[in-house]
């Protein structure tokens, strides 16, 4: 980053008069000034000069104002521009105004007037700049975090995991049931944390632009059936039955199937987790107006309706008096995908007597 | 005949992890611990199933070695399993599902840390799925 000491600025005017006097005005301030009494030798000038502020007169022989000012934010977009125009015609300094230049210069000017907006273009070239690398910092902190979390922490909880495993194998015969339930406890407790940087790595990568991308008509019934497949362990393990009332042919819907699969993950995994052993959980599907809608009810818990506002923000799980472990990050990326898709989720519940979740996609209109 | 596999992994604690299992099971496990030990070994001896890591070194480098097996007509028949700490989205979505990431003629991902019963089942499936293969050219 420059600093003010170092700011370089350009003036293009083909008055003799206005140049001397800027430079006049100038002379002993920290700038440096190059000048240039035509269009086409301040545009030379501006790719050898790089200048962080430019004066462009509007009015001049040769190429016009107008033409300078927009192969200058060719040169380099952060350029900040300023046109100098007459006090007559101000409107067309409003014009180059909505052409990118900065700010207007009226003639005559006084020194001060000068110094100011010479001042304030300089600060403008300086936020330009600083918000370019801020962002790609940004972007970058974004990018790098992403590698970073799964090397760094990822790498070793495998490696401590793996050796548990090893353990567990070898051991299998020599330890009593304390002991494994004590291995089984380690286990379950690592499993979770790599699954919380996995959804970490979900939530930091879901990039909407690429997934939209993507999109495609598909049915609704492929992503869902492929939660349900993989979700079905976890429901016989808790003797939970899933009905779903699928009934084919639907109308499609424009989208990805594997991340809208994943949403249906996040929701019937939630209602698995917070439902009691026994109970049923029910999937349905259908039409209404111009949207698809997946409904996925449960008998479980239930959300406090001071929590439901707060599930979606991730990292949020409610305090309804739940010993349920978990990282409250599912809803926030399925609402991050669903959004993508145009779509809603709804939520309604009621403390104690289960909760409904409610995916609402629009058709595709092909 | 004991099966004799080649682990190429650059984190020696889950390679420890892994080979552990592998030498219980019955198996002669040797490591490289970078890609380019690793690519010199499959060069040089023979192998009947490869373990294969990708995220090693500066980044993906595991995939060279991939890409290298997938142009040589014979080591393009050795079945590969490749475990990988990447989070692929597919692996992450139906953990415990075969996933062919089709590099070499039989292959298949696994995300770490990988269960001992499943490991061996996998590398025994491989290894027969390669030899029946092979078999059948013949």
């Amino acid at each position: 980053m420059e600093n003010k000491n170092n700011s370089k600025i350009l003036i293009i005017d083909d008055e003799e008069v206005v140049l001397d006097s800027c430079t006049q005005i100038l002379k002993g301030s920290s700038y440096k000034l190059a000048t240039a009494a035509n269009g086409t030798e301040g545009l030379n000038l501006a790719k050898e000069f790089q200048p962080d502020l430019v004066f462009v007169d509007l009015k001049m022989p040769g190429i016009s104002g107008f033409d300078v000012l927009d192969k200058i934010h060719e040169i380099d977009p952060t350029i900040v521009t300023v046109v100098i125009t007459g006090f007559a015609t101000v409107g067309s300094a409003v014009d180059a105004m909505k052409k990118g230049a900065y700010d207007f210069l009226p003639k005559p000017f006084t020194p001060d007037e000068f110094r100011l907006i010479t001042r304030r273009g300089i600060e403008r070239r300086k936020l330009v700049l600083e918000t370019i690398a801020l962002r790609r910092e940004k972007e970058m902190l974004r990018e790098q975090f992403a590698s970073i979390v799964s090397h760094e922490l990822k790498a070793p909880l495998g490696a401590v995991q793996q050796n548990l495993f090893v353990l567990e194998y070898e051991l299998a015969s020599m330890l009593n049931n304390e002991q494994k339930e004590k291995l089984e406890r380690i286990k379950i407790r690592i499993d979770e944390l790599i699954k919380l940087i996995n959804s970490w790595l979900r939530v930091i990568s879901v990039d909407i632009d690429k997934l939209k991308a993507g999109f495609a008509p598909i049915s609704i019934t492929a992503p869902l059936s492929g939660a349900l497949e993989s979700m079905e362990p976890y429901a016989t393990r808790k003797n939970i039955e899933i009905v779903s009332d699928i009934r084919e042919p639907l109308s499609p819907i424009l989208g990805d199937s594997l991340s809208l699969s994943e949403v249906f993950v996040n929701i019937i995994g939630n209602a698995i987790k917070y439902s009691p052993d026994g109970t049923k959980i029910t999937i349905s599907v259908e039409v209404k107006e111009n949207d698809l809608l997946v409904s996925i009810r449960d008998s479980g818990v239930g959300i406090s309706e001071e929590d439901i506002p707060h599930i979606f923000e991730g990292f949020y799980r409610a305090k309804s008096g739940q010993t349920m472990t978990g990282q409250g990050i599912g809803l926030a990326v399925s609402r991050q995908i669903v959004d993508a898709h145009s779509g809603s989720i709804t939520v309604e519940s009621e403390l104690g007597k289960g909760t409904t979740f409610v995916v609402s996609l629009p058709l595709s209109k092909a | 005949m004991t099966k004799k596999l080649l682990m190429i992994d650059d984190d020696p604690d889950f390679v420890a992890g892994i080979k552990a299992i592998l030498d219980n099971a019955g198996f002669e496990v040797e490591v490289a611990y970078n890609p380019k030990e690793g690519l010199h070994a499959l060069q040089t001896k023979q192998y009947d199933l490869l373990l294969l890591d990708i995220m090693m070194g500066r980044g993906a480098e595991g995939i060279m070695i991939a890409r290298k097996l997938r142009k040589d007509v014979k080591l393009r028949e050795m079945p590969v399993l490749i475990i990988t700490g990447m989070r692929e989205q597919i692996a992450f979505l139906f953990p415990g599902e075969p996933i062919h990431p089709r590099f070499v003629e039989v292959d298949e991902l696994v995300e770490k840390p990988v269960e001992p019963k499943m490991l061996i089942e996998k590398v025994n499936s491989l290894i027969l799925t390669a030899e029946t293969k092979k078999a059948g050219k013949k």
